[in-house]
């Protein structure tokens, strides 16, 4: 019975698999009896043809019916799976730059290169944006600080973009992002790297003669954000609140792609 | 720590003293280590002081006159790497308890919200 399903699924795989990868050099017989040519081959197609195996295999626990045929190939699958998760893990202290660029599009930030006599930090702009990291949101404008939990890939003096704006206002504009916009850039400088004050956790249980106490810094980034881009800035000199009756506000309302 | 591209440490004194076993640590640093951060720093002025028969320690000198100084008895080459670290990275500021994770000097953009506004 179990080896009727799994000759099933394989049939059903292999056809749609040979449909999609057009490999014809494997056949079922020669999945079923393993040559040592044949094994070679598995392996070299490892990640593309075995995956979607793998994805069936989660939903019935039938690692112990299976064929002695199928054994090897699945384990060597699991294993193959188990070590790019790892490597997955690991690449981020390896420090390949893909890696540290994927892991900075999380946090909503690309690295730019450090700053060498740019001329960053402009005047006040009245242009303000709604720029989320991680998993909070700031409302900034030029000049702001923003304290955001420790941001892994950057050091003190780097600058970096932050891609993940909500929302763009100026005096006669707004701009709205579902949920962002995809045209806009915040444009940040690593001010620093530093621990916060420490804070005290203190348990107690009374009459239970138990207590503990455990001392807590946070590790903050300090940012200054120099730009907001993808807004039209006027040159309009802030006197304090601008009329609120006279100014006319045009809303647009931005879908992302 | 660097306030609109500046940095803000100036100086760093790193204090040890040759006899001591709670100097082993960074002694070793300092063979090890600190000549590699100091190329990395060139803006920073790094000085070593030996003090004999007291535990060492690594003193920084702020911009804004502020002075920290971190025990560094006992301790690990890389433990005494990333205090150093953390003290380049860190504005002189003193460590308190944050009001507002915002700092802003101009709060609104469009006005202040009240009940009188009209859109």
């Amino acid at each position: 019975m179990a080896h009727r399903r799994c000759i099933q699924s394989l049939v059903r795989h292999a056809t749609a698999l040979i449909s999609l990868k057009k490999s014809p050099p494997i056949s079922f017989y020669e999945i079923l009896t393993p040559k040592p040519n044949t094994v070679i081959a598995t392996t070299n197609l490892e990640p593309s043809w075995f995956t979607p195996w793998s994805h069936i295999r989660h939903f019935s626990s039938r690692k112990s019916d299976d064929s002695n045929d199928e054994e090897d190939v699945e384990e060597s699958s699991d294993e193959e799976t188990e070590n790019d998760e790892v490597a997955a893990d690991l690449g981020r202290y390896n420090s390949p730059e893909e890696k540290e660029a994927e892991a900075a599009a999380i946090g909503y930030k690309v690295v730019g290169p450090l700053q060498r006599s740019d001329r960053v930090f402009k005047d006040y702009e009245p242009v303000f944006a709604v720029v989320q990291i991680g998993s909070h949101q700031f409302k900034v404008s030029n000049g702001d600080s923003i304290f955001t939990e420790r941001l892994k890939f950057c050091e003190v003096n780097d600058k970096l973009i932050l891609n993940k704006v909500l929302f763009l206002g100026s005096s006669t504009q707004t701009i709205i992002g579902r949920p962002i916009l995809p045209d806009a850039g915040v444009h940040a400088v690593v001010e620093e790297h530093a621990l916060d004050a420490k804070v005290i956790i203190f348990k107690k249980k009374r009459r239970k003669n138990y207590r503990r106490t455990k001392g807590h810094r946070q590790e903050l980034t300090k940012l200054r954000i120099t730009d907001i881009q993808g807004i039209e800035k006027l040159e309009i000199i802030t006197d304090g609140k601008p009329l609120k009756a006279a100014v006319k506000k045009t809303e647009k309302v931005v879908t992302t792609a | 720590m660097a306030l609109r591209g500046v940095w803000q440490l100036k100086k760093l004194i790193v204090s040890y003293c040759d006899w001591g076993g709670s100097s082993r640590g960074i002694r070793a640093f300092m063979e090890s280590e600190l000549p590699t951060f100091k190329e990395k720093n060139p803006q920073l002025e790094l000085v070593t002081e030996l003090i004999r028969g007291q535990h060492p320690h690594l003193k920084a000198f702020y911009k804004n006159k502020n002075e920290r100084v971190v025990c560094v008895k006992n301790m690990t080459p890389e433990d005494i790497l990333l205090h150093a670290t953390r003290l380049r990275n860190a504005l002189g500021r003193k460590v308190v308890k944050l009001k507002t994770r915002h700092v802003t000097k101009h709060p609104s953009v469009q006005g202040t919200w009240t009940t009188e506004v009209k859109y």
